[in-house]
């Protein structure tokens, strides 16, 4: 039984609070709980629905729409994201002992059969949390999200 | 349900000219239709011949993998501007 739903009962039992005081608590409870599985829900829902990653890239001015000085803007879409790891899982091993090879010799230990489906889908889901804003003296601005 | 893009958006500009194209991507499919079922022949030659070594397994997943890419594309949008140049790519 839920600790705070034991707490009331016991206090109901004991005549601290009123059978109406008791039913008010435990529908606060159940409304607290619902509330915030309701928010992770939501959350849970907005990570998956998101779409595109962006990134932007402007110097000069830093108001994206503005026309002066470089900018970069680019959208792609998390589908592609999800279908290029997807390629990974099709490397012949010959190659993957190559990339692993390389990446040790870089000092990234890391090993590409380790790699699995489920990690990637994961790891596409971290990416809805990630947003990169950088500004330089210069007045060149970095922004990657995720939309 | 996926399907791939099926107009392509370009524009380029420099400090001289510049161009703008909308490529019917959708008008390629026939094309590409055609040109498998021209080369449909070899490739059942080819199965036979390929399929004690076990690689059809991964050459079946590498055809799925490059239609997902591509349908994946749709909704790509690239622009990128300096002071002269100028370059969008779009696909829809």
């Amino acid at each position: 039984m839920d600790e705070n739903k034991k707490k009331i009962l016991d206090m109901l039992a004991d005549g601290k609070i009123s059978t109406d005081e008791a039913y008010r608590l435990l529908s606060a409870l159940e409304t607290g709980r619902s509330t915030s599985e309701g928010t992770a829900k939501s959350e849970t829902t907005a990570k998956t629905k998101s779409k595109y990653l962006r990134v932007c890239i402007f110097s000069g001015s830093e108001h994206e729409d503005s026309h002066e000085g470089d900018r970069v803007n680019v959208r792609v879409p998390m589908t592609l994201i999800r279908a290029g790891l997807k390629f990974t899982s099709l490397l012949p091993p010959e190659a993957r002992v190559k990339v692993n090879g390389a990446l040790h010799e870089k000092g990234i230990d890391f090993d590409m059969r380790n790699l699995k489906p489920e990690d990637m889908d994961e790891l596409v889901e971290a990416l809805s949390d990630l947003e990169v804003d950088m500004v330089n003296n210069e007045g060149e601005t970095v922004k990657v999200y995720v939309e | 349900m996926k399907r791939p893009p099926v107009l392509l958006h370009v524009k380029i500009r420099n400090k001289r000219r510049g161009f703008g194209l909308w490529l019917p991507i959708f008008l390629l499919l026939p094309l590409a239709l055609a040109v498998f079922i021209v080369v449909a022949p070899l490739i059942l030659i080819a199965i036979p011949i390929f399929w004690p070594s076990g690689r059809r397994k991964r050459a079946l997943h590498i055809f799925g993998a490059v239609f997902e890419v591509i349908c994946s594309l749709r909704g790509i949008k690239v622009n990128m501007q300096s002071d002269h140049d100028y370059m969008y790519i779009s696909a829809i």
